[in-house]
């Protein structure tokens, strides 16, 4: 019975390695998207455009001005234009947002009044709205410090208590840290599946399939033989990504190198018994690769907590969430790099990965039988 | 030309004989649309928190209500101590933890300002600022409520002094500039605004492009190509042949998109239809231009669809739906200009969000003509009727 | 020279260091079925695709057609017609809807196409199938169809590459009859096979070896030469290398 296995394994690996595309597409392409990937995808915002609109110009009202525009994140794209043109501004992309200084701020300061100090966002990207308004609101809060100083009778009540946060995990609040361990679980998912359905269906396309149905080996022997090359293959991948990914963003891994490999098997086991099962159920490479992807990429992708937490999602898309072996995979990879989580701490996803292993290979080779008769 | 005719026709009848593929178009993205735009989006709510009371005294119960009852946090439990907190983040189970210290009121009333920590977990950058926020936020209305100025936030571990996202109480004391933001646009924030039409778009560009190519080097395969090579067909014939059916399909797909954004989400556009159809033309032209080029690349379809694929998503993630194209490095910044979606995207933002008129997108609209008009060339050239 | 349907001298093609087609020259008067025998591999293919200007040759030149096979690939197109291996038909598209899209390529009237197809369909034996699709066909009939295709719009000569592989013995008769009729309404046939009996069919027949030509010559008078019985045997001779 090994020996059967044998033979098919070996067969798939030369197959794999006599095919110099399939082979770059495997090694090579990975890297290349970890890179854009991890570069790409970076929201720490700077060079916004900004209007400055300064009806105040007094000392004051440039400090506010020096201080707004200091770093990196703002961009002085117009200055002192008419209110009324602040559409046309918009339109044209030209900034993003106006911070308009009265023209009483200065004498507003001095008499203890907080002087309103307009900004008027573009709002159709959301996001950077909020940050912009944050960032404001931050500067603007500290620039009134020197000043209030000044007149004791308005002093600053004494505040009752402090807010003392601590970032766990991620200082910095970096963003590649939160995303390369996530790339593993997406290009994994997406090589393993897509690999494994492809593999079978051209097998059946070229008809060799049927050479091998009509010989002894039994159908989990063959589900087995095309599985087993490519988990070799993906986990090969996975390390690459794994070492590649965390050595250049400098995200280190906290937990047990050892135990993200045997988590990584575990998740690179379900891509590809989900591959298997869907090549039973497609007729040719196109369908099998639009197939995969539609059922890998996109919900890994989105419905896994890549990049949208889970949490925010309307409760029924929770529940498909939890359907995705991606999504366990994430929290994993995600703990054990970031968190330095144990094998106790995973046990519970893992478990879950497992059964859905268990579930696929059998629903695989069920199907597989289905289809011969 | 009548026999360019002649291979739209035939490109008509055999897509709309394919029923699983009509499906495919016009269905699936209607489901995707409505999936990912209720599914997808970077807003924080329902935030696991735990509290860890080691004061245990009405101020502490007060501020542990604040949270409790407060809308954004989802209040999962007592933590017994701070190895404990500490675990619960390990394990996922809570986001933020809020810990009151020993003597917190007494400290307090002896004027001592003892700090209150919150402990969060860092992992999503994004979402620890905002939920950091709402924390700070909270506390400060509680400081309010005892009738007195929030106080500045604590030492935090900052690199730069910009922390994007935090939004800290602001403080009264007079002499102060106060922020008053005005949304233009969209008023309530809602990301969905910005990420249903592009969710369009990159459903059109996932349809024309990848089925342009998937097509093409099917006739490769099965051996009609040759057999149109053979013909008088001129290779130009052939591209525009098919780029017409696949941009009519384009087309269409986009109305399903429109209406399926308005009947669902409430989003319709704000400006022109008109334009937005016709810049959609333009938007299709140009993938389906990719999507012959890429072809050309391609002996099978497994291999086209890899190449489409890599495209694909390369062009998804430069373009702007995830992060701004100006915080890419230099180098992604420069190859996005050759991606039609970053354009779109900012055709589609424009149209619905703004009303933005075709005078202030004619740049968009050229750089996509551009990119249309070389790839069909470089297409062109590419496909030799005659091999050397 | 305009008068030959085919005419080529020195027709070379070499692959990297493969030469697949060795200085081949030959001449095909119009009207006349030629068949091009050889085994797998010989460059029978190769050559077609040279002189229906799928292909550059490496070397040589000749014309088809009267039209000079490098420089006027291109208008060579319209005057023939091609059938290849597989058939090249689009599955999804019924008989009726396959020939009206040939039909519009080489540019016939809409009225001349209907008149065409009406024709074929009759000749074919499809008029009562015009509006199957062709992917249920059985092969025998794809191939009638395919070659439906390739006569349309009535070309002066056609190209047929292996016509006849994988269809059952009573389909390559009546196709062959099919064949026959045309040639002799003065249309030339350009075949290629390596069903040893069809070779007996033909007016004549050059025998490709390696990439060159070893025979041409009518069959009936290989057979005298070579002392054989049927083709089957005279080939395998001229294959061997066995004297006549």
């Amino acid at each position: 019975m090994n020996r059967v296995l044998m033979a098919i394994f070996r067969k798939e690996m030369i197959q794999i390695f006599r095919d110099p595309q399939s082979l770059i597409i495997v090694l090579v392409m990975p890297l290349l998207m970890l890179f854009l990937y991890g570069y790409a995808i970076n929201l720490d915002m700077k060079r916004i455009d900004i209007a400055i609109i300064d009806e105040s110009r007094t000392p004051e009202s440039r400090s506010l001005v020096a201080h707004v525009t200091a770093a990196d994140f703002f961009h002085v794209t117009a200055r002192d234009i008419p209110t009324t043109s602040i559409g046309e501004l918009f339109n044209a992309r030209t900034a993003r947002c106006v911070l308009i200084i009265p023209g009483d701020y200065a004498s507003g300061l001095a008499a203890g009044v907080d002087p309103q100090v307009q900004l008027v966002i573009d709002a159709s990207d959301p996001n950077v709205a909020g940050f912009i308004t944050s960032y404001v609101g931050e500067v603007a809060a500290k620039e009134g410090a020197p000043t209030a100083s000044a007149s004791p009778a308005l002093e600053a009540a004494p505040s009752l208590f402090s807010v003392s946060p601590r970032i766990f995990y991620n200082p910095e609040m970096r963003s590649t840290v939160f995303y390369v361990p996530g790339l593993i679980a997406l290009i994994l998912g997406l090589i393993t599946t897509v690999l494994t359905s492809i593999a079978i269906v051209r097998e059946r396309e070229t008809g060799t399939m049927e050479q091998i149905l009509v010989s002894p080996a039994r159908p989990r022997q063959i589900i087995m033989g095309k599985i087993l090359p490519y988990t070799l293959i993906a986990f090969i991948d996975g390390l690459l990504i794994l070492v590649v990914g965390s050595l250049w963003f400098n995200v280190p891994v906290k937990g047990s190198f050892l135990l993200v490999n045997l988590m990584m098997l575990i998740y690179i086991l379900a891509g590809l018994s989900l591959g298997a099962l869907i090549s039973t159920r497609v007729k040719s490479q196109a369908d099998a690769f639009m197939r995969a992807q539609a059922v890998t990429n996109l919900p890994t992708m989105m419905l896994s907590g890549f990049v949208f937490p889970v949490s925010s999602m309307p409760r029924m898309f929770q529940l498909v969430s939890a359907a995705v072996p991606a999504t366990y995979f994430m929290q994993i990879i995600r703990g054990i790099i970031l968190k330095g989580n144990t094998i106790s701490d995973v046990l519970p996803q893992a478990g879950i990965l497992l059964g859905m292993d268990i579930l696929l290979v059998a629903l695989s080779v069920r199907s597989f039988r289905v289809r011969l008769e | 030309m009548r026999r360019v005719l002649y291979l739209v026709q035939k490109e008509f009848r055999q897509l709309l004989r394919n029923r699983p593929f009509l499906v495919l178009t016009f269905l699936s993205p209607v489901v995707q649309l409505i999936i990912l735009g209720l599914a997808l989006t970077t807003e924080v709510k329902n935030v696991p928190i735990a509290f860890l009371d080691n004061d245990h005294t009405s101020a502490s119960r007060e501020i542990r209500e604040a949270f409790t009852a407060s809308g954004l946090f989802d209040f999962s439990g007592m933590a017994s101590s701070e190895a404990q907190a500490a675990r619960l983040l390990d394990d996922w189970r809570v986001k933020i933890v809020a810990v009151v210290p020993h003597n917190f009121q007494s400290d307090m009333k002896r004027g001592l300002v003892p700090a209150v920590q919150l402990l969060v977990d860092g992992v999503d950058g994004n979402s620890a600022a905002v939920t950091l926020g709402y924390a700070t936020a909270t506390l400060a209305q509680v400081q309010q409520r005892w009738g007195k100025a929030a106080a500045p936030v604590g030492p935090q571990p900052s690199t730069d002094g910009t922390q994007p996202g935090m939004t800290t109480a602001q403080p009264r004391s007079p002499g102060t500039p106060r922020v008053i933001p005005r949304m233009w646009y969209n008023p309530n924030l809602d990301n969905r605004l910005n990420t249903v039409p592009m969710l369009v778009g990159i459903l059109l560009i996932t349809t024309t492009t990848f089925l342009m190519a998937q097509n093409i080097v099917r006739e490769k395969e099965i051996g009609t190509l040759e057999q149109i090579m053979v013909t008088p067909v001129r290779g130009i014939e052939l591209m525009i042949g098919k780029m017409i059916p696949f941009t009519i399909l384009g087309f269409l797909q986009m109305t399903v998109g429109v209406i399926a954004a308005g009947l669902i989400f409430g989003i319709w556009a704000k400006g022109s239809l008109l334009l937005l159809y016709c810049l959609t033309v333009v938007f299709c032209l140009s993938t389906v231009g990719i999507g012959i080029f890429a072809s050309t690349l391609a002996t099978t379809q497994r291999q086209a669809m890899f190449v489409v694929q890599f495209l694909l998503s390369f062009a998804t993630l430069t373009s702007g739906l995830f992060t701004p194209i100006a915080n890419m490095p230099d180098v992604v910044q420069t190859i996005t200009y050759a991606n039609p979606l970053r354009y779109f995207f900012i055709i589609l933002r424009e149209i619905y969000l703004k009303g933005t008129t075709f005078r202030f997108l004619w740049k968009e609209t050229v750089a996509l003509a551009v990119i249309g008009a070389v790839m069909l060339a470089a297409a062109t050239l590419r496909f030799q009727k005659r091999l050397k | 020279m305009s008068d030959w349907a085919v005419d080529v001298r020195d027709l070379t093609r070499v692959f990297g260091s493969f030469t697949a087609v060795d200085h081949v020259s030959f001449s095909v008067p119009r009207g006349e079925i030629f068949g091009f025998l050889g085994a797998n591999g010989a460059g029978k293919t190769t050559t077609i695709r040279m002189l229906c200007g799928l292909l550059l040759p490496s070397e040589g030149n000749g014309t088809v057609s009267g039209y000079d096979i490098i420089r006027d690939y291109e208008k060579i197109k319209l005057r023939i017609g091609y059938m290849s291996q597989q058939f090249s038909l689009y599955e999804d598209l019924t008989a009726r809807e396959n020939l009206e899209f040939y039909g519009g390529i080489y540019g016939l009237t809409r009225r001349r196409i209907r008149e065409r197809i009406a024709e074929t369909l009759g000749s074919l034996g499809f008029s009562g199938h015009a509006d199957t699709l062709a992917a249920s066909f059985p092969t025998g009939w794809k191939q009638r169809l395919a070659l439906g295709s390739a006569l349309l719009h009535e070309p002066a000569i056609v190209f047929l590459d292996e016509p006849t592989s994988g269809v059952d013995p009573v389909s390559r008769r009546s196709f062959w009859l099919l064949i026959y009729r045309l040639a002799e309404r003065g249309t030339t046939v350009f075949v290629t096979t390596h069903y040893m009996d069809e070779a007996e069919y033909c007016n004549r027949v050059a025998i490709m070896r390696q990439g060159r030509i070893v025979e041409i010559e009518n069959p009936q008078r290989l057979k005298e030469r070579y002392g054989a019985a049927t083709m089957q045997d005279v080939f395998l001779k001229v294959v061997r290398g066995e004297g006549q």
